[in-house]
């Protein structure tokens, strides 16, 4: 206090109790009104304190009287008559100028001279106003508002001393109003930004750069997994952090040091990161999008915060990774009919993505349960569970798990397994402790649901390894993943059925086994277009005809599938029905003819080629009867080809058939070739071995073994038809052996 | 005009005759889209009918069937009914079946003339 002012006592209580109170308040108006209290009755009846708004405009923050009703009736006056800032009202004059007023004493006159009305003049005039003491409240180079003391009444009138009393006492307290107004001003803008970011669902934070968080709104509070944001601010930097477990998209685990503000301050410029956070203590996860930017302080110019926002998009991640999951896993299950190796790659599709290990059980033909597919994120707890399977494959008849998701097709969550529910479902000590060693502590069993029957198999997925823990949003997605396998499952073993049946038909339109001919030499090859489980409709036969002749059969019926095997074991047994009766071979195809017209359209057309093989002298006398098929080749020596036979008519079309016998002679080193149209034709017109190509295959005849060159004839019939036949293939050949063994191949 | 996967079937009628195109392969795939293409009234009012074969690429027993099937029906409708002659595979195919043999084989659509 400078000494110059001469302060009386009552002037250094009152500035000391000022001083006080300044600094213990940061709200204005209770500032105010105690600094205007401090100065009644000591000072003066009456101390008005008036602050002039950014606007102009002059309100009065705090009014203190002795008498009550005397304050308020003031309040009431200046809400009704506000001092006019241009007017000669001491106090608008005191802003103006920034010189604090004495008036001593104040006439009648004098107050209505600067009363803002005639109310206001009589009211002070009522009040009886004597004496007054102005002061300015400095603030940063203006005047931010006036300081009023008045005495009432009889009291003495103010002197100098008195002046630079209330001036002090304005000093101190438009500094300490200088203060609340910019902390009430911050803290106006941080109500309002308070209120925007509390109301935002965005989880936000702002942390200083020793990673301190200065602010947090409800939302981060509620990310963070404490009540209030305050648990947040008051938390020490990255304490809230080791409750989660962080990691990248790739599952990589990231520190405190990866997260994008501690980055920014670090001078870099991090890009919005993805996160997967997982609670350590709930296994509660959730995918977050982190951003963050710097905030400037504008008094330092430097970097003050970094400020945090955290977008959930569990939901759409989960759905993202849910749907590129399924599609891959669809992609899987469609690719194979073996279902063992397609669910092999289903379980581990799904580990870790829908829980740390996943085992796919089936029940097999016989009704017992097959572990077909399992994995686990830890090799070493996958041979745990190798040895459980083992030692503690699931019984059919147990109450819980995948026996009771099998009975019931109902899909199972079992969340929070606790150490009595293990020792419930185990069967003995050794394997409580192997199931404790595995350490589930969620598991979800799913029906794999087939289309025609119930459940038949199940997959299970668990979780223990990971803080994760499985949740019904797992389930529903299991539940559509062990719907889709089912299907898969179903259709493989409806296929290899199908395959089983069809192969065993096959077997039934073809000659177990060639008969020896003597001194002769004949093979076979058939190749079936199409898939496994399709009957081709394509045949060959040998068998005895009469007393040293032999007959060779190459027939193709139109069609595929079942209708088609039943027409062409029809075809194959009435020719030798036909040929046992004595049949020539014309009459042969007259009866197969008949007895396709009798067949229902679709599957009633046949091509036939018989050729009867009778030795004699070294040679063989061969007899050919074509309908409709391609005329058999003679192959020489050196290679070159004959046709063999004339046409006649295919049967089942047309009456009347006409048909050719035509006689060929067949010497040692030659070959006989009887082939369907599936040879010359396997890839239609553009792709196909035709005629002239099978020709220029038999030039190799010469130099291959008989097997060799059906071969050799099959795989380049299928390489022209880019691997796929387009019908099937019929090739049966006959060669004479030679006396000479030097020719024998 | 039809399509089927590999079989383009056209009808066209000059007076009164329908001439029926054949463009691609005649199979036991592609033989359903050429038989109800011969149910079409054009064809079943005509007097004449004539399988155009020239531009047939192919042709199985399934196909030789159905021209078989075309040739029965007109028959029994009382219309003429002649074919035209195919590339080789379609010939070679109708003489080693025979079938060409039930068939009235022309050159040219316009040599069926009232």
């Amino acid at each position: 206090m400078g000494a110059g002012v001469g302060v009386s006592g009552v002037g250094t209580d009152l500035l000391v109790e000022a001083g006080g109170v300044l600094v213990t308040s940061l709200d204005l108006p209770t500032t105010m009104s105690q600094v205007a209290r401090l100065t009644v009755p000591r000072l003066g009846d009456l101390c008005v304190i008036d602050l002039q708004a950014p606007d102009g405009s002059i309100r009065e923050v705090a009014v203190a009287a002795a008498d009550q009703q005397l304050a308020r009736d003031l309040e009431d006056l200046r809400e009704r008559f506000p001092i006019d800032p241009g007017s000669d009202h001491p106090v608008a004059a005191v802003i103006r100028s920034g010189q604090a007023m004495l008036l001593p004493e104040m006439s009648s006159s004098l107050l209505r001279s600067f009363a803002q009305g005639a109310e206001h003049a009589r009211f002070m005039i009522e009040r009886n106003y004597r004496s007054a003491v102005v002061a300015p409240l400095p603030a940063r180079g203006r005047t931010q508002g006036a300081v009023s003391v008045i005495r009432l009444g009889d009291g003495p009138p103010y002197g100098e001393e008195d002046l630079a009393l209330v001036v002090e006492l304005a000093r101190r307290a438009a500094l300490a109003i200088d203060n609340a107004r910019l902390f009430s001003e911050l803290q106006d803008a941080e109500q309002r930004l308070q209120a925007v970011l509390g109301n935002l669902a965005e989880a936000i934070t702002m942390e200083d750069e020793h990673g301190q968080t200065v602010f947090a709104n409800q939302a981060a509070a509620d990310l963070l997994g404490v009540a209030a944001p305050e648990a947040v601010t008051s938390a020490p930097p990255g304490a809230l952090m080791g409750r989660f477990l962080i990691l990248d998209e790739q599952g990589k685990e990231l520190g405190l040091e990866d997260m994008p503000g501690p980055r920014l301050f670090a001078g870099e410029h991090p890009e919005p990161l993805l996160v997967r956070s997982v609670v350590r203590a709930t296994g509660e996860e959730r995918w977050l999008v982190v951003r963050s930017s710097l905030v400037m302080d504008p008094g330092t110019k430097r970097v003050a915060y970094a400020v945090n926002v955290f977008e959930d998009i569990t939901g759409i991640k989960r759905a993202e990774l849910t749907e590129s999951f399924m599609a891959e896993a669809s992609r899987v299950l469609a690719s194979s009919t073996d279902y063992t190796s397609t669910l092999g790659r289903v379980a581990r599709l799904a580990v870790p993505l829908l829980g740390d290990w996943c085992a796919i059980d089936v029940l097999t033909e016989d009704d017992e349960l097959e572990r077909v597919a399992v994995h686990h994120v830890d090799l070493d707890k996958l041979r745990l569970l190798e040895q459980l399977d083992r030692r503690y494959r699931p019984r059919l008849d147990e109450p819980v798990g995948i026996a009771e998701v099998l009975r019931s097709g109902q899909a199972r969550i079992y969340t929070d397994i606790k150490p009595p529910a293990v020792e419930g479902y185990a069967r003995d000590p050794e394997h409580v402790r192997l199931l404790r060693e595995l350490g589930s502590n969620s598991v979800i069993v799913v029906p794999m649901q087939g289309a025609t029957r119930g459940a038949i198999g199940t997959i299970t997925l668990a979780s223990g390894e990971s803080p994760r823990r499985l949740t019904r949003a797992d389930m529903g997605v299991a539940v559509r993943l062990g719907r889709r396998a089912g299907t898969a499952v179903e259709r493989a073993r409806i296929y290899t059925e199908r395959a089983r049946i069809a192969h065993i038909l096959q077997r039934s339109l073809l000659p177990e086994s060639l008969p020896e001919i003597p001194a002769a030499e004949v093979r076979a090859v058939y190749a079936a277009a199409g898939a496994l489980n399709e009957v081709g409709g394509d045949f060959y036969d040998v068998f005895d005809y009469e007393a040293d002749c032999w007959m060779l059969v190459v027939g193709d019926v139109v069609g595929k599938g079942p209708r088609a095997a039943g027409v062409t074991a029809l075809a194959r047994h009435t020719l030798r029905a036909a040929a046992i009766s004595g049949q020539s071979p014309t009459a042969m195809l007259a009866t197969l003819h008949r007895a396709l017209n009798r067949q229902p359209r679709g599957a009633d057309l046949c091509t036939v080629c018989l050729v009867t093989m009778r030795q004699a002298n070294g040679h063989a006398q061969l007899k050919v009867a074509l309908a409709g098929h391609e005329p058999p080749l003679l192959i020489d020596a050196r290679g070159e080809t004959t046709q063999l036979g004339r046409p006649g008519t295919l049967l089942g079309v047309i009456d009347p058939i006409r048909i050719n016998e035509t006689d060929a002679e067949l010497h040692p080193g030659q070959t006989l070739l009887l082939f369907t149209d599936g040879v010359t034709e396997a890839g239609k017109p553009d792709r196909s071995l035709g005629s002239s190509g099978l020709r220029r295959l038999c030039r190799e005849a010469p130099r291959l073994s008989l097997q060799g060159l059906l071969e050799h004839i099959e795989r380049s019939a299928v390489e022209r038809a880019g691997g796929s036949l387009h019908d099937d293939i019929a090739l049966l050949a006959l060669r004479l052996l030679t006396p000479d063994p030097a020719r024998e191949r | 005009m039809s399509v089927g996967e590999h079989l383009r079937v056209g009808v066209r009628n000059h007076a009164d005759t329908a001439v029926v195109h054949l463009d691609g392969e005649l199979d036991l795939a592609s033989a359903p889209v050429f038989e109800s293409e011969l149910q079409r009234a054009e064809v079943a009012g005509a007097a004449r009918v004539v399988l155009d074969l020239r531009d047939l690429q192919f042709v199985d027993s399934a196909g030789l069937r159905m021209i078989v099937t075309a040739h029965t029906h007109a028959r029994e409708r009382g219309q003429e009914f002649a074919v035209t002659r195919g590339p080789e595979q379609v010939q070679r195919l109708l003489a080693i079946t025979r079938i060409g043999e039930h068939l009235r084989i022309i050159d040219a659509p316009e040599e069926l003339a009232p």
